[in-house]
């Protein structure tokens, strides 16, 4: 385009325009007559709209087929027989009744007992004649009563702390506590091995996710260690990012406890706060049930926020968080499950309030038992053959998985159901644990999870090795056949 | 016929009114919001119709092209058919290939589908904006033309860029997508 001279004057453009080439003109007189056209003699309109007439609609309708509600689904579909497979009537007590038959319950995670306790049930059929059963709003709207206020005073006494926080469901705790604190730009470090509702909390923060291999103290640091020396070539940043280190105290998914001593040495040593999700070691671990800082004799203190669900040991529903008043006071506010959802059913507080006085009164007995049941189920575990027992001995959660896994995720877990179908038969109830396969992170091996009670006799735990051994027995050697 | 109907009692818009066979008012896009006072959610249906934006708009055509001018290796030519190219682009991105409400939200997506030309005027066709959106580039092509000379390699560019402001925004063409090009 530069090969065209700089400047014209007006004389030649004009001569320009008598010598303007015929297609030129030929197309400029159209675009005219379409101005002229549009201006003067378009008439705006709207577009129309199809308009049905009510014989139409008439046979619109008569046409419709809707589909079912709920789609046919053959009598032999997986995920129904599954269903109907175990059909659970009463309480899941110490004894279950599966399909009309008392097992002897391995699967749900009443560890302390507390889901058969009478008293538990007077207080809350007490709790529920006077305030009837829902408490119709989230706390800081009508949904605080008196007992949901008793309940986090008696859990923050409990638990030595300064302030308790109580969510209405155990997995909304800590997937509403993580991105209470932790937003977009900051830092977590994360086991690898955490359960599936630390995951989700730890999407909602939209932090920066480190993941460290399952209780692998050194990669833990060598990222704090790479993180240090990135926070030094930028300063100014790192002065506003918060790094926060999230463990479970006991893992669900391993059955295995964190090491805690080592996580608070690393807190002090690079700066990081530590959010500790107890919901499983939670009346579990420690002399008196408090958790995985009293087995490990280190002050509570030390840990910046501590959640648990209420839905295993204390065998109500619901979850807490516990710490310093500042730290806690923030989710008051903060935490969306705190906000945005119904209060606790105030019977389910008083049931956990209870549930806290049994735990605190008979905590010589309760959690000695615990302890010595999981060691000798522990023990007698070990031995099955062509099992391998994952998890600590005091752990009361196990995961026995396969001896020699066949590398078939499919057929490894129809194994392991063939072994708890088995082991039914022989009247103990177990389970295999369940994951949502797609989403979880760190999938673990398919493994038959059991959780033991702290009021399981000698005569029983026998019973239940004698019929796990047995009952792989049956199966593998069926399966190697 | 067409008239301005007497501004809305709440909120002062004008919308327009068809004296046809049967009277459409087009109240449908203003929804009672309780506590409020009630507007349009899609900004886009009427911000073309808002005082002075005519005249701001052809103003900053004319100081983009004589930013263009005041580059000194550029020849008038090259200005003007720059002037061009670049409104018709400008104009074909917002108006023809932007869908939906960029900036605002409470439409909750109604017309997500639809680009910003077939918003405007509640998809009305014809209307003095829509009159007004189509002369400015035939003009602009007008100018470019004279002032390039009538140069065929001018002329191409030009005709080109005209075509794709010109082409979307024949009312046949309302909510047509060719080749599916853009459709979703």
């Amino acid at each position: 385009m530069a090969v065209i001279p700089a400047t014209w004057d007006l004389y030649e453009l004009l001569q320009a325009v008598v010598q303007a080439p015929t297609y030129h003109i030929v197309f400029e007189i159209l675009l005219i007559l379409w101005i002229i056209k549009l201006i003067f003699f378009s008439k705006s309109y709207a577009l129309e709209k199809t308009v049905l007439t009510t014989k139409e609609k008439d046979e619109l309708i008569e046409e419709w087929q809707p589909e079912p509600l709920v789609p046919d689904i053959p009598d032999t579909h997986p995920v129904l027989q599954a269903l109907e497979r175990n059909i659970i009537t009463g309480r899941p007590d110490k004894y279950l009744n599966v399909n009309g038959r008392s097992c002897l319950n391995m699967a749900t995670m009443n560890f302390l007992g507390m889901a058969g306790d009478q008293t538990i049930e007077t207080e809350a059929i007490k709790c529920l004649r006077k305030y009837g059963v829902g408490s119709c709003g989230p706390r800081g709207f009508y949904g605080t009563m008196d007992v949901h206020l008793v309940l986090e005073d008696n859990l923050a006494k409990f638990m030595n702390c300064e302030e308790a926080i109580l969510y209405s469901y155990g997995f909304a705790t800590i997937a509403s506590a993580i991105p209470a604190y932790s937003k977009r730009g900051d830092i977590i470090f994360c086991d690898e091995g955490v359960c599936f509702s630390i995951q989700k909390g730890l999407v909602a923060s939209r932090s920066f996710i480190k993941f460290f291999k399952h209780n692998d103290m050194e990669h833990l640091e060598r990222l704090l260690i790479e993180q240090q020396k990135e926070d030094k070539k930028n300063p100014k940043k790192a002065k506003v990012t918060r790094r926060f280190l999230v463990a479970e105290g006991l893992y669900i998914k391993h059955g295995d406890i964190c090491p805690l001593p080592k996580l608070v040495e690393l807190k002090w040593k690079y700066k990081v706060r530590i959010f500790l999700e107890e919901s499983f070691s939670f009346g579990v671990l420690g002399k008196c049930g408090r958790g995985v800082t009293e087995h490990f004799d280190i002050p509570v203190d030390e840990i910046d926020l501590i959640a648990a669900s209420l839905e295993n040991s204390v065998g109500s529903t619901g979850g807490f968080c516990c710490g310093k008043k500042y730290v806690i006071d923030h989710q008051r506010l903060s935490g969306l499950g705190y906000c945005f959802s119904a209060s606790l059913p105030p019977m389910l507080a008083s049931a956990a309030t209870q549930a806290l006085t049994i735990m605190e009164a008979n905590s010589a007995v309760l959690f000695t038992s615990l302890r010595e049941n999981a060691e000798k189920i522990h023990d007698g575990l070990l031995q099955v053959e062509g099992m391998k027992l994952m998890g600590v001995p005091i752990s009361p959660l196990k995961h026995l998985q396969l001896g020699e896994p066949g590398g078939d995720r499919d057929m490894d877990t129809r194994t392991l159901q063939k072994i708890v179908d088995e082991v039914q038969t022989l009247g103990v109830a177990m389970t295999l644990a369940r994951y949502l396969e797609k989403e979880e992170h760190c999938l673990p091996q398919p493994s038959i999870r059991i959780a033991v009670s702290c009021k399981l006799t000698d005569t029983e735990i026998k019973n239940v090795i004698e019929c796990t051994k047995k009952a792989c027995q049956t199966v593998l050697n069926e399966n190697s056949s | 016929m067409r008239y301005k109907s007497p501004p809305c009692e709440t909120c002062g818009n004008r919308e327009m009114i068809l004296l046809g066979k049967d009277t459409v008012t087009r109240f449908e896009n203003f929804k009672m919001q309780v506590g409020v006072t009630s507007s349009d959610d899609n900004p886009t249906h009427s911000y073309l119709n808002s005082r002075g934006i005519w005249l701001t708009y052809i103003l900053i055509i004319f100081v983009a092209h004589l930013l263009f001018l005041s580059v000194p290796f550029f020849t008038v030519a090259f200005a003007w058919t720059l002037t061009n190219v670049i409104h018709n682009l400008i104009m074909f991105i917002i108006l023809h290939v932007t869908k939906g409400t960029p900036w605002e939200t409470p439409d909750q997506g109604i017309a997500r589908t639809q680009t910003q030309w077939e918003q405007i005027d509640n998809g009305m066709q014809f209307t003095p904006t829509k009159k007004f959106l189509t002369t400015v580039p035939i003009v602009l092509f007008f100018l470019a033309s004279f002032y390039s000379k009538y140069d065929p390699l001018h002329f191409m560019i030009n005709a080109l860029v005209l075509g794709f402001n010109l082409v979307p925004k024949l009312p046949q063409f309302h909510g047509v997508r060719l080749f599916n090009i853009n459709k979703w």
